[in-house]
This record gives C-alpha cells, sequence and structure tokens, in this order.
C-alpha cells in the first residue's frame, strides 16, 4: 500500500496538474486562423500527386491545389469558367476548340507556361508505358486512343500549339462535354523538363514529385510530405492569379478512420473534416450547428445483378427484387445520413439532366412478376448471396434488404462481407450474383454514368446488354444539340429501369464539418472545393 | 559470450530466409492484386503495370530478385505509393513506432512493477487484491476499447489532452503510450509478482528476515533480481506484440507509425510493403530477444557458466 | 499436542496430488467465484435458443436505438435488434470461439511439444527451429492475410487463431517434458522396459497436465481478446451473427451518443475475462508442488 501511495499516486498528481496548465494552449485552428494556415482532413493517404498514374478522390484534391487545367469552374454553379486558358473559340461544327493561353501563366519555378506544355502533358499522359488508367480521357481528341494503344505517331495528336499562346484541338466528334472534361485532373500540365530530370517520361513513381523537386503551375506547391502524418502545400508565388490567394498553407491530414477526425475537429485540430460518421450526424443536425455541411453528390449507391446466372436471367426476377425495395425506409432508418432515395442511375443536377424514368416501390407487382417467373410466394427461389466489401453501411443496408426481401417475396438470402480487393476481383470475373457497387461521375454529364452498361464497358460487370441501349449511347455521343442529347439518354434511363440490371438505392450526400472561421467552402454536387478561393477569418 | 551472440545472429540468418518466403507464398496466393479498383481499368493499362513491377515474370523468379536486392539493402518500390520506395516508407514509420513502443514499454514497467512488487509483499491481503485487480482491468480490456475511453475522458470532456498527433502538440504521446502500455503492465505486474512472490519464500530470504535486515534492504537487494528476471524473459518476445498492438493504437490516434503502413499494405496488397515490413520486424524481433537473452545471461550466473561452455 | 498429531486421520490416509490441489483450490474464493461464474454464462449460452427474448436478427429499422427499458433490458441497436439477445448469443460465438480455437492450439501444441522434447537432439531442434520462425512473425499480419485470403468462417477462425496460439503451448510443453526427461522416475521406467508410447502417455503427459491446464485457462481470455480484435478491423464474425468483440467494436463508434451498446458486451467479455483468469491464477497455485510448502 505505501509503495502505491508513495509513488503512484504523486506521479498521477504532477501529471494532471502539468497537463491543466496547457489548459490555456492555442489550438492548431486558432493558431492557423491567425497565420492563414488551413488542416483539413483528407481521406486514406495518396499515392502520389502525379495527375497521370493517380485516380483517387484523396488524391484529386492535393491535385486541384498543385495544378491548374485549360479551365476551371465557377464553385456554386459548376459552370465553366477560364483557367490557364482566359478565352476559347469553338468551330462551327464543334470539332475544333481554340484556346488563348494567358500571357502572364507560369509554372512554380518561373518558367513560362506555354500552349505546346499541355500538348507534351497529354502526349506523356497517353505513353503507353505509363499505364495511365485516365489516359481515356483523352480519347475524344483525333488519334488520342490510336497513340495510347501505341497504333499512331505522336506527331499525328489532334492537339497542336499553333504559338506559344494559342492551342488548337481537333476532335473525333463533337463532344458537348468536353469542356466539363478539361478540368478534370487528368487532363492538367505536367512539366516536362522536370520530370525528364529524374528518369524517363513514361517511368512511374520517380524522384520528380518529392517535394523538393517539385514543379506544378497550380495556386499552390508542394512543400512537405510525410506519409501517414501530412502533406503541406504553401502559396506559389508564380501563380498568374497569386493576389487572389489568400490562405499561406494547407494541410492535408490522411485520415481514415472517421471517428478520430471528429474528435480531432471538435477539440480544435482540424478546421474541415473529409467526412463525418453516420452516428454524429443526428447530433449536429439536430443542434443546428453551423459546422455541418450537408449536399448531395453526383454519385449513386445501388446493386448489380449478374444477368448470366440463374435465375437472374430472367427480368422478371430482377423487377420483383428491384420493385420490392422500400428505399425511404432504408435512407430514413437504416443510413440515416440524409441521401435521397435514387430509382434511376443518373443521379439528377439541378442546373442539367433529371432522369425521369421510374423504378416504382410495388410490392404486389413485385409478387406477381415472381409469381409468374414460376416461384410463387418465393417457394422454390434459390438462396442467393448479396456480397459487399467490409463496411458497417453495406452491411445494414444488407441486412435491410434481406429482411425486406424476406417479408415482401417470401424468398431467403446469404450475406458475403467480403476484403475490398477480394470484391474487386469477383466482380469483375462475374463472379458474384447480386453485389454492391457505387459511381461517381467523372464530369457532370449524363454519359458518365449510362455509358458504363453498354455491351462489354468495362464497367459494365453486369453481362446487360440491349442493342437498342447500346445505340442510344452512340447516338448521344455524336449528338451536339443538348436536348437531343438528353432526349437519347432519358430513353437509355427507362430501358435500364425496365431491365433492371441494377438496383438503384440512393444519390450520396455529402456531409462534412467545416468550422465557422472557413470562409469561401462552397456546396456543390462535384464536391469541387478548390483552396485558392478561401480564406480565414481571424475570430 | 561473444561466440554465443555470433552463434545466435549466424542462427537468425536462415530464420529470416525462412520468413520472406512463407510470407511470400501467403501474400501471393491472397486474390485480388495490387491493382484493382472499383473503376475499370484498361487491359493494356494492367499488362504495363505488371511489367513496369515485373509482375509478370515467373514466382520463383520474382522471389529470388526480391532476395538479391533486399542484399543490396534495397527492400523495393512500394507499389500503392508510388513517390516513395519501401526503405522511405520503413525509414519514416519506424521511429514513431519505436518510440511508441518505448513509451509504452516505459509506462507497463513502472506502473506494472509498481503494483506487481507491492502486492507481492503482503500477499493475499487488500494491499494483493486491488493492484492485481486492476492489473486485471489492464488485461481484459482490448486497446480499441482502452483508447477511445481514454479519449473522451481527457480528450473531450476534461480537455487535457490532445485527441491526436504524435508530436506535433505537447502531450499527445501520452494517451497512445498508456493506451499500448496497459495490458503490458498488467503482464508485468502478474509476473513480477509471481517472481518475487517465489524468490520471497526462498529460504535466504527467511533468513535475511530472522537476521532482521530492514525489508527495503531484502525487496531491493536480494529479491528484487529475482523478480525482474522472469519480467525480462518476458520483454522480449513481448515486443513482438507490443509493435503489431501499435497498429491499433496508431489507427485511433492518428500516429504516422509502421504497425499502420503495414496493416494498410495488406489490404492494399502493396507486396513489396508487406515483404518488407515482415522482414523487418522479424529482424527487430529477433534483435530483441537476442538483447533480451544477454540481459539473462547477464543476470544469471548458471546461465552464464552454461553459456561459456558453448551451449 | 503430539498425542494429536499422531492420530490425526490425515497421517493414516495418503493424500493424491489430484485432491490435494482441488482442496488448495477451494480455499480459493477468487477462483471459485471465477468457476461459478463460467459455469453460468456457459449454462446461459447453451440455453440462449430457448430463453432468449428475441430472435438475434429481427430488425425493426423504425425503432432504432433506444436505452435499456421494459421491453428490451438492454436496449436495442442502429436497426432495432434486441441487445441482450444479441449478447446471450455472441456468448455462445465467443465462448465457442475461445474454447474451441484453445482446443486446437492445445491439441497441436502438445503433440507437438511433447514429441519434440521426447525425441530430442536432431529431431528437437528442427522442430523448435520452426516454431521460431513462426514466433518470429509478427501473428497479427498472419491472421489478416489468413483471414483474407480464406475468408472469415468461423471455422476459418478457429483454426487461425488455433494455428497461432499453439506455439508457446508448444515450447511449454517442451521444456516440462526436457525437465521430467531427466528425472529418475523416467529413467526408472525405462530401464524397466516400458515402450516410448507409453512413457508420454502414463508418465510425462499426467506430469505436464498442471502447467498444460493452467496455461489453457489462460489462453482463452487471449484467443476471445484475439477475435475482438478481428472483429475490429472488419474480418472476425460476419453478421447478422455477432459476437462480443463485433458487439464491442460497433458500440465503440457510438461510445459517446449510446454508451449502453459499448458498457454490456463490455461488461460481460471482462467479467468472462476476470473469472478465466482468476481460475486460471488458481489453478496454477494450486497445482504448484512447490505451494505444498505451507
Amino acid at each position: 500500500m505505501k509503495f502505491f501511495i508513495k509513488i503512484l499516486l504523486p506521479t498521477l498528481v504532477i501529471l494532471t496538474t502539468l497537463s491543466s496548465c496547457e489548459g490555456k494552449r492555442k489550438t492548431l485552428v486558432e493558431i492557423g486562423n491567425e497565420k492563414q494556415i488551413l488542416h483539413v482532413g483528407n481521406g486514406d493517404e495518396i499515392s502520389s500527386v502525379d495527375p497521370h498514374t493517380t485516380s483517387g478522390m484523396p488524391e484529386y484534391h492535393v491535385i486541384l491545389s498543385l495544378y491548374e487545367g485549360l479551365v476551371s469552374k465557377n464553385t456554386k454553379t459548376l459552370a465553366i469558367e477560364p483557367g490557364v486558358a482566359e478565352s476559347w473559340d469553338i468551330s462551327e461544327d464543334g470539332l475544333v476548340y481554340t484556346f488563348h493561353i494567358r500571357e502572364n501563366a507560369r509554372w512554380s519555378n518561373g518558367d513560362k507556361l506555354v500552349a505546346n506544355d499541355f500538348v507534351q502533358s497529354w502526349l506523356r499522359g497517353l505513353m503507353p508505358a505509363l499505364a495511365n488508367e485516365y489516359a481515356s480521357s483523352m480519347y475524344v481528341v483525333k488519334n488520342g486512343q490510336n497513340i495510347n494503344e501505341g497504333k499512331a505517331d505522336p506527331k499525328d495528336f489532334g492537339a497542336v500549339a499553333l504559338d506559344d499562346q494559342t492551342l488548337q484541338i481537333t476532335l473525333n466528334a463533337p463532344t458537348p462535354y468536353f469542356l466539363q472534361l478539361l478540368d478534370h485532373h487528368s487532363t492538367y500540365p505536367v512539366h516536362i523538363p522536370t520530370i525528364k530530370k529524374f528518369g524517363k517520361l513514361d517511368e512511374r513513381g520517380t524522384k520528380w514529385t518529392r517535394p523538393e523537386n517539385f514543379v506544378g503551375n497550380g495556386a499552390f506547391v508542394l512543400s512537405e510530405w510525410t506519409p501517414n502524418k501530412y502533406l503541406s502545400v504553401k502559396k506559389s508565388p508564380t501563380y498568374w492569379d497569386a493576389k487572389s490567394v489568400r490562405l499561406n498553407e494547407v494541410r492535408y491530414y490522411p485520415i481514415n478512420k472517421y471517428t478520430t477526425e471528429e474528435r480531432m475537429f471538435r477539440s480544435g485540430q482540424l478546421h474541415a473534416t473529409y467526412y463525418l460518421p453516420r452516428e454524429k450526424l443526428a447530433v449536429y443536425k439536430n443542434a443546428n450547428n453551423p459546422v455541418l455541411r450537408s449536399y448531395p453528390n453526383f454519385a449513386t449507391y445501388f446493386y448489380r445483378f449478374n444477368v448470366t446466372v440463374k435465375p437472374l436471367d430472367d427480368v422478371r426476377v430482377r423487377k420483383a427484387l428491384a420493385y420490392s425495395i422500400d428505399r425511404k425506409r432504408i435512407v430514413e432508418f437504416v443510413t440515416k445520413f440524409g441521401q435521397i432515395p435514387a430509382y434511376t442511375l443518373t443521379p439528377p443536377d439541378e442546373n442539367g439532366y433529371v432522369a425521369n424514368a421510374k423504378m416504382p416501390y410495388d410490392v404486389e407487382l413485385a409478387k406477381k412478376l415472381l409469381a409468374e417467373a414460376g416461384y410463387p410466394n418465393g417457394v422454390g427461389f434459390p438462396k442467393l448471396t448479396v456480397a459487399f466489401n467490409a463496411n458497417d453501411e453495406h452491411q445494414h443496408i444488407a441486412e435491410a434488404v434481406q429482411q425486406m426481401w424476406k417479408d415482401n417475396l417470401g424468398i431467403d438470402i446469404a450475406l458475403a462481407s467480403t476484403e475490398w480487393k477480394v470484391y474487386l476481383d469477383n466482380e469483375k470475373q462475374l463472379n458474384y450474383q447480386i453485389d454492391r457497387a457505387s459511381w461517381i461521375g467523372d464530369y457532370l454529364d449524363p454519359n458518365t454514368f449510362l455509358e458504363m452498361f453498354v455491351t462489354n464497358n468495362g464497367n459494365n460487370r453486369t453481362g446487360f446488354s440491349d442493342a437498342r441501349y447500346d445505340e442510344l449511347i452512340a447516338k448521344a455521343a455524336l449528338e451536339s444539340n443538348q436536348e437531343k442529347r438528353f432526349a437519347y439518354f432519358q430513353e437509355a434511363e427507362q430501358i435500364l429501369a425496365d431491365s433492371a440490371p441494377i438496383l438503384p438505392f440512393y444519390t450520396y450526400i455529402w456531409n462534412r464539418l467545416i468550422a465557422t472561421s472557413v470562409k469561401g467552402w462552397d456546396d456543390n454536387v462535384q464536391d469541387y472545393y478548390p483552396f485558392k478561393n478561401m480564406y480565414l477569418e481571424n475570430q | 559470450m561473444y561466440i554465443f551472440i555470433l552463434k545466435r545472429i549466424l542462427q537468425s540468418i536462415p530464420v529470416l530466409l525462412a520468413v520472406s518466403l512463407f510470407t511470400f507464398i501467403m501474400v501471393r496466393s491472397a486474390p485480388g492484386g495490387p491493382f484493382d479498383q472499383d473503376r475499370n481499368v484498361p487491359p493494356a493499362v494492367i499488362k504495363n503495370l505488371n511489367a513496369h513491377y515485373h509482375l509478370d515474370d515467373p514466382l520463383w523468379k520474382q522471389y529470388v530478385d526480391y532476395i538479391m536486392n533486399l542484399l543490396h539493402g534495397d527492400f523495393g518500390p512500394s507499389f500503392k505509393f508510388q513517390s516513395h520506395n519501401v526503405n522511405d516508407l520503413i525509414l519514416a514509420g519506424f521511429p514513431p513506432t519505436l518510440e511508441l513502443a518505448f513509451y509504452a514499454t516505459l509506462f507497463a514497467l513502472v506502473v506494472g512493477l509498481t503494483a506487481g512488487i507491492t502486492a507481492s509483499l503482503k500477499p493475499n491481503s487488500l494491499q494483493d487484491y486491488v493492484p492485481m485487480s486492476s492489473a486485471m482491468l489492464g488485461i481484459c480490456l482490448p486497446s480499441f476499447v482502452l483508447g477511445p475511453l481514454l479519449l473522451l475522458i481527457f480528450g473531450s470532456w476534461l480537455q487535457w489532452l490532445p485527441v491526436a498527433g504524435w508530436g506535433q502538440i505537447p502531450g499527445d504521446k501520452i494517451l497512445p503510450s498508456i493506451t499500448l502500455g496497459a495490458s503490458y503492465a498488467a503482464y508485468i505486474a502478474r509476473i513480477s509478482r509471481g517472481g518475487m512472490l517465489e524468490v520471497l519464500s526462498q529460504d535466504y530470504i527467511r533468513t535475511a528476515r530472522a537476521k532482521g535486515l530492514s525489508p527495503i534492504r531484502i525487496v531491493f537487494v536480494h529479491a528484487l533480481r529475482g523478480g525482474i528476471t522472469p519480467v525480462i524473459s518476458f520483454l522480449g518476445p513481448a515486443i513482438a506484440g507490443l509493435l503489431a498492438g501499435s497498429f491499433v493504437v496508431e489507427t485511433i490516434f492518428q500516429i504516422p507509425g509502421l504497425g499502420r503502413f503495414y496493416v494498410q499494405a495488406a489490404f492494399n496488397r502493396d507486396y513489396t510493403m508487406i515483404m518488407g515490413c515482415t522482414i523487418f520486424f522479424a529482424f527487430v524481433i529477433i534483435v530483441f530477444n537476442l538483447l533480451s537473452d544477454i540481459i539473462l545471461v547477464y543476470l544469471n550466473p548458471k546461465l552464464r557458466q552454461q553459456v561459456s561452455r558453448g551451449h | 499436542m503430539q498425542s494429536e498429531l499422531l492420530s490425526s486421520p490425515n497421517l493414516e490416509q495418503g493424500v493424491s496430488l489430484s485432491q490435494d490441489a482441488l482442496r488448495r483450490l477451494r480455499k480459493n474464493k477468487m477462483a471459485i467465484a471465477g468457476l461459478f461464474v463460467l459455469i453460468f454464462l456457459i449454462v446461459i449460452a447453451l440455453l440462449t435458443p430457448w430463453i432468449a427474448p428475441y430472435s438475434y436478427d429481427g430488425q425493426d429499422l423504425a425503432l432504432g436505438v433506444t436505452s435499456p427499458s421494459q421491453q428490451h433490458w438492454l436496449g436495442t441497436d442502429a436497426l432495432g435488434r434486441d441487445q441482450l439477445t444479441r449478447v446471450m448469443y455472441g456468448s455462445r460465438v465467443s465462448l465457442a470461439v475461445g474454447f474451441i480455437a484453445t482446443a486446437v492450439a492445445l491439441l497441436i501444441g502438445v503433440l507437438w511439444g511433447a514429441t519434440a522434447g521426447f525425441l530430442g537432439g536432431r529431431a528437437d531442434a528442427i522442430m523448435m527451429r520452426i516454431v521460431d520462425v513462426l514466433y518470429a512473425l509478427p501473428f497479427t499480419i498472419f491472421i489478416i492475410l489468413l483471414t483474407v485470403i480464406f475468408g472469415s468462417s468461423m471455422l476459418l477462425l478457429f483454426l487461425a487463431i488455433g494455428a497461432v496460439e499453439w506455439l508457446t503451448m508448444a515450447r511449454i510443453v517442451r521444456g516440462q517434458v526436457l525437465t521430467i526427461k531427466r528425472q529418475e522416475f523416467v529413467e526408472a521406467a525405462v530401464s524397466m522396459g516400458f515402450s516410448p508410447w507409453q512413457i508420454i502417455s502414463r508418465h510425462l503427459i499426467p506430469n505436464v497436465l498442471g502447467p498444460i491446464i493452467v496455461y489453457t485457462t489462460l489462453t482463452i481470455p487471449s484467443v476471445i481478446l484475439l477475435e475482438s480484435f478481428l472483429s475490429f478491423l472488419g474480418l472476425g464474425i460476419q453478421p447478422p451473427q455477432s459476437s462480443w468483440g463485433s458487439l464491442i467494436s460497433a458500440g465503440v463508434e457510438t461510445m459517446e451518443e449510446f454508451p449502453w451498446l459499448l458498457i454490456f458486451p463490455g461488461l460481460t467479455l471482462s467479467i468472462t475475462l476476470f473469472s478465466l483468469n482468476f481460475l486460471g491464477d488458481g489453478l496454477r497455485d494450486a497445482l504448484d508442488p512447490r505451494s505444498a510448502k505451507d
């Protein structure tokens, strides 16, 4: 006892007194507000800052600070605005775009940024050995695909620098969403001389992306990068619009445990979180806390049906399964994240396309269809498996679905929580019956969703094939009249609803916490938040 | 003594090789590869990726190449982190993990030894039950419960300590070290109590007591050596658990340590990272086991004789 | 005094080792308490399918999370499932994992260690080298890789965890066997012509039984903890089944808002672990011949 009292107790007392002395210590957020340093959560640790070898969202948010494309977007309406290019002309037939590059556009090492930089960057992105997963974004440009497949010479590329300030691009077909595409990170320019200094142009993972070597053209430069700790970018003095950039530094923290992130936000270690754990949403909502920001995302959560296996090859079975799910209940009671029930694949864009197709919630109809298919009241229906990657939410939704199908149709299904890589593998091999999926639109146009289910498209992964559907998507790709395009898409969407190779559940909602001292962070469906427009108010 | 050490070092080389082979086979048997993504990747791209990382070579050749590079100290590129290779990542991740393990061990030793020794002095009394039951708590509460609990109390409610980070805000090393060290403190308490009890019941201790030596002298001069020995032999292997268990603590407290990298690598199928970390950890464990054995030999005259005889 | 001693009945009857141990065990109140708690939990676990108030996967989406009440003694979780039922079913899973995985470890470890210790020499060296190699693998990763490769069925979980725990068991058994091998009664048996198998089964194993029993009771809690750790990573028991580990990791996430979702499974786990540890300690103290000094 004496030992206990003599040693442990005094230690505890000293420790606690010391720590409580720290009570007046300033939090990271407060210091940041004074010095214009922004601390944000950024999900998983990123793999690289090379726009030609990355494809994840966390990478995208960092790349957005380090580079700038020909165009950029308005953060409220997502309308296209000038970026590196201050203006552009489009030919009558929609095949030729001519961009006028700013005179004062510079790289972070002071070099002048010229039109040819774009041409050379895109050619680099198309080099086969580089294995750029987004090489396809340049396929709309003449010979882009051929060069990427080694079938054409770079000389024949459809993008040409007429002079230092003029860039001319020839497309294969009029592509109405081309300008949208030009704000995709895979089309940002990279500094070719720097890349060449550290290895071959098409060599992956060379040291050019290290902070000490990095050169970019964005509002910020790469300043510090310790994996799993944080990545820091500092204001670039050579950026053409540097005078509008008010933040001095942004620190991205790779936090993948969202409960930890929320804790950090609450104790003043972060200005903004990347996400929000579900259980905390109710707390912030009920308190009407202004730090909570919720806005729909251009992304859909859905289930895929493998139409090549019995009994899912029968469209009546698929429809029965799809029509007997009460999405409203799931969104309200299961996910509880404020998502919007979805009855179509493409999420609504208030400023553009809103799908009209309907996939009804009709239990009577579902029962009838199931009986017609030969399984009245679910008798004789095989025990199918719903697979999903291990995750609480997928778990709960699947359990609710399991219950609904049991109650409404009388069928039993099994659930399989699979590890991420295994799940992806199975999906690609069509080694599943029903599995969970989601899709985030690459650019703001329904094509990015609907082209997935064209026959044999790499992202189809259901075995679904419909000639009329393929025809409609192909027609829309060649049509420059937006109204006519959307009409094609609407018809295609209805085919999807009628054939039900997928079961849409909801449109994603993005919920995050943003401190009130952060100004200039607007909400939009593409979760587009460039830091160059923001500043911190010293409160 | 030196021959003993040399022998152990030589013996550990085939062990490391076996570890590497075993891990290689296990890792490559897992379905799913490093480049599988939700979004479809064109087959040509996959082909090029595989070529770049030599994944299309026959398996045995990949293994041999890997070992050859290893002998030059090159752990290879990371499949997931393109701008950093495995050497960089291990060099960056190991110091925080080592520091965390160190502080956790320090905490475990201080608290554990105090509790265990105090308990052993008056067995089956309150002085015994209270510390030992608290120690039991350390064993029965998993770190992923203890951590968030401590965070709730000291981070959110009392706001005394930071909630995440390592070395960024003063005081952020306290809670993670306690969380990781708690269960080890419990084991050390039990082991030292057991060791002390055994020593204290020896005849020579009874003699010392009979002779009238003060209890403190008895404990510190005579008994402690015997009580600490089992703790040291526990520590060697315990380091393996500490390093591996650091993953949970590193995730909860956002510590940029090697444990976190390691498990991420397993989920990402980052082959080289998994191999590199496994071999590195195995190496560290072997070193610590050796150190612990050396200390044991030093403390125990009987073992010293055996060792010098070339056992 | 003297005459009392001489006429004491104990002097006449010999006391066997196990009787002596049992007597000492009975004196240890904490160990007995632990034993009773364990028996109680095991009985509840076995009777669960008949006595549980609800079904373990009966959802009530509209209900959601509720705090403990008349209808739901331990409250309900996010899908409206009764927590008491889930904790009861969870105990079946956790206890099963604990006992079966330990049994697997026991089986492999005892056979391996006894054989190595008995054979000695080259065979012993090789067998223990293999143990060393496996020991050097940070076992957490080993288990993660195993569950990642082969999925996480209950059976696999038993095997995987057992496959990791047998190492220490083997070492302990081998150590004991080596010590006993040198003792005189074994030499006597050998000289009397008993076959190796008879020696192992009749002489060696009964004498190493002590540490084995103790270590077994102490392995079970660490196995149960290991399963909860896997659940934390999302690799343990798959829903809708629950184990204490999965209930606890789910409860930790909402610790602040709904503490009872964590407290009840956590308490149950802790009590079980406490009981097992106290029992194990008691057994160790009871079976240790050296404490016969008093």
